[in-house]
């Protein structure tokens, strides 16, 4: 009883602050590198399915990582690879390699709202949320999938640059994990992007599963992690321009 | 040995060999036949194989092989495999690309047969040196590698690219017979001799530094060496009356730089190179281009003008589709349907009208493997403008490709 009445105590005093919930979440998401072959398939209005898949590398974490994500299907984007340099501070820097054109191009960021490639991912949706750039609020608390969570609303600081005005987040309360993520535009939900399958790798908790719901054109990606991995070496010069340009 | 096995194990991870590639059929429909060339339909095949192997942490090797067959005679019908691409027409069997790639820390080294691409904008590239172009249909053209050391030092926001290209390969030239070399109206009736290229022997040289800021990006260049395009020089021969004519390739050494801006509601892109050479028939001069470029919803624009100024005119004869897109307003668009569908939206529009061309391409995906895309190009313009020579070669093109 003795052992468990800290952990209570830590759990009532984040329930009281946003900002710790989110910082907690991500201290336990927090890891050296992060590798995963991801299978997506994107599932228009008309229930039409696409696969394509990536593998994403990531060294580095929260506000100060870098990932590169490299489509290996299908075969017409097989070679094609963004590069992000997530920042504490700011906006992250994003290139796109085109190995047909043999260049890239940054992603500039009034077009970071833009489907990424096909999918229901917006190139904003693929950097990484630092807590310092936004600010919360606790909404009350609600059950996703049968699991308690707080709720909470996320508004960008005046630095960062959003296609969303605000998100709403559901954390679960066990594990603090992000279960749901709603985006809106104004008033208007833009995509919900819902968490699944979590399991414990290397102690961190991981969903093998997200769905992206595009809500203005009813289109749906649901990516699969496989081979998921963390803190694995990785080089800092894996993760340049030059390396987009080598591994094509 | 027991100590030796981590080591093994992980040179056998290191090693990854991939590869992709693609079978593309093309038809192309021309409604007009053209005074050297009565053919309106060219089937055409490809088979293009992209491969590569990481041999370990530090080293990988690039090979890149294209097949292909024609029915307008564009292709080579003898089967060699050629890795020169200096030939006239496109050879049957080529070697795109074949190199060793070798990293280590900020340094890439690349030797071998290679692509180099220089420039931020999208249409036209000035600064873009050591990347020659097959324009045995201008307007569908294609890029083809350069022989060459490229040495690469990244350091933080700053690239260092310094390029030696031993052996020069030049831009491939329309074919006299075909639609795509429209010749004078004074040389209708006269006999031609071509007498092929005269290429150059020296080594081309080039630096790039680029440096990436916080959120903007710029790039000054410096190459020395000729151009890819080539110009002409003919002698009237009186028996039997004919007009003698070789290609060659003036020396070039050219100033350049790129920039690129991103803005609350567009990005800028600019590309600007001076070139000026040694050769006393060939002109110099500044290309630039200004482009803005823009991102919405489902719809990519680029939209943006070229200019050109010359600074020393020798008015040579030559074949320059750079300076054919000069003093033009430029544009591209871009619309996803969804996943699987594509509309795509090219123009470019002379200063005074002389020339216009304009290409809408429609691309549906049929499987996971399997793409078809249909295109329509029409050009107007007068005899005189470089884009309007082609008036007559507006056209259909319907693609179908399997790629793996």
């Amino acid at each position: 009883m003795n052992r468990l009445l800290p952990i209570l105590w830590t759990a009532a005093a984040l329930a009281q602050n946003p900002r710790q919930i989110i910082e907690e979440a991500q201290r336990r998401q927090r890891s050296i590198s992060q590798t995963y072959e991801g299978t997506l398939q994107v599932i228009d209005g008309k229930n039409r399915i696409a696969e394509k898949r990536w593998r994403y590398d990531r060294i580095g974490s929260f506000g100060d990582s870098k990932a590169v994500l490299r489509f290996t299907a299908p075969a017409e984007v097989k070679g094609v690879a963004l590069l992000v340099y997530n920042h504490k501070d700011r906006s992250s820097d994003q290139w796109m390699w085109t190995p047909a054109l043999q260049r890239d191009r940054r992603i500039a960021l009034q077009d970071r709202s833009t489907r990424f490639f096909g999918t229901d991912f917006s190139f904003e949706d693929l950097e990484e949320r630092d807590v310092d750039q936004f600010e919360y609020k606790l909404l009350g608390e609600d059950a996703i999938d049968g699991h308690a969570c707080w709720k909470l609303e996320s508004k960008p600081v005046k630095t960062k640059s959003s296609q969303y005005t605000h998100s709403y987040f559901w954390v679960r309360k066990d594990i603090y994990a992000f279960v749901q993520v709603e985006g809106f535009k104004t008033e208007r939900l833009a995509r919900r992007i819902h968490y699944r399958n979590y399991q414990n790798i290397k102690n961190i908790w991981t969903a093998r599963t997200f769905e992206v719901h595009d809500l203005s054109r009813n289109s749906r990606t649901i990516l699969k992690l496989e081979k998921l991995d963390y803190n694995i070496p990785m080089r800092d010069d894996d993760f340049t321009l030059q390396a987009l340009r080598r591994g094509s | 040995m027991r100590a030796l096995l981590p080591f093994l194990a992980s040179v056998a991870a290191a090693q990854t060999f991939q590869y992709r590639g693609f079978l593309e059929t093309r038809g192309t429909l021309y409604p007009q036949s053209a005074a050297n060339d009565t053919g309106r339909a060219v089937g055409e095949a490809i088979l293009r194989w992209e491969g590569s192997w990481q041999a370990n942490s530090s080293v990988k090797f690039h090979g890149s092989f294209d097949a292909r067959t024609d029915t307008h005679h564009q292709a080579e019908r003898n089967v060699r495999l050629d890795w020169q691409d200096r030939s006239l027409r496109r050879p049957a069997l080529s070697l795109r690309r074949a190199s060793v790639v070798w990293n280590r820390g900020p340094i890439t080294v690349e030797a071998g047969k290679q692509f180099i691409r220089w420039g931020k904008a999208d249409i036209l590239n000035p600064t873009d040196r050591f990347a020659p172009r097959d324009y045995l249909s201008v307007t569908d053209n294609d890029f083809l590698g350069v022989t060459a050391a490229r040495v690469t030092v990244e350091k933080g926001g700053n690239t260092l690219d310094a390029v030696s290209a031993p052996r020069f390969t030049p831009s491939r030239t329309p074919l006299l017979s075909q639609r795509w070399a429209v010749l004078p109206a004074q040389l209708e009736n006269i006999p031609l001799i071509d007498e092929g290229s005269r290429l150059p022997g020296r080594t081309q040289f080039g630096l790039r530094w680029n440096h990436v800021g916080r959120g903007w990006e710029h790039a000054l260049v410096f190459y020395d060496g000729f151009h890819h395009l080539p110009l002409f020089n003919g002698e009237l021969q009186p028996r039997p009356f004919a007009l003698r004519f070789h290609r060659y390739h003036p020396h070039l050494r050219l100033y350049g730089g790129d920039l690129a801006v991103p803005l609350k509601w567009f990005t800028v892109k600019s590309e600007t190179a001076w070139f000026t050479s040694k050769t006393t028939t060939a002109d110099e001069f500044l290309l630039w281009v200004v482009q803005l470029e823009r991102t919405h919803g489902e719809w990519v624009f680029v939209g943006g003008y070229a200019g050109e100024t010359v600074t020393a005119r020798r008015s040579p004869i030559g074949f320059t589709p750079d300076r054919g897109l000069a003093r033009a307003f430029l544009g591209r668009a871009g619309y996803t349907i969804d996943p699987r569908r594509g509309l795509a939206f090219e123009a470019a529009i002379r200063q005074y009208g002389h020339g216009v061309w304009v290409k809408s391409e429609y691309s549906q995906e049929l499987t996971s493997s399997l793409r078809l895309s249909a295109s329509l190009t029409m050009i107007r313009g007068r005899d005189t403008d470089f884009l309007g020579q082609f008036h007559r070669n507006s056209h259909g093109l319907f693609a179908i490709r399997y790629s793996f």
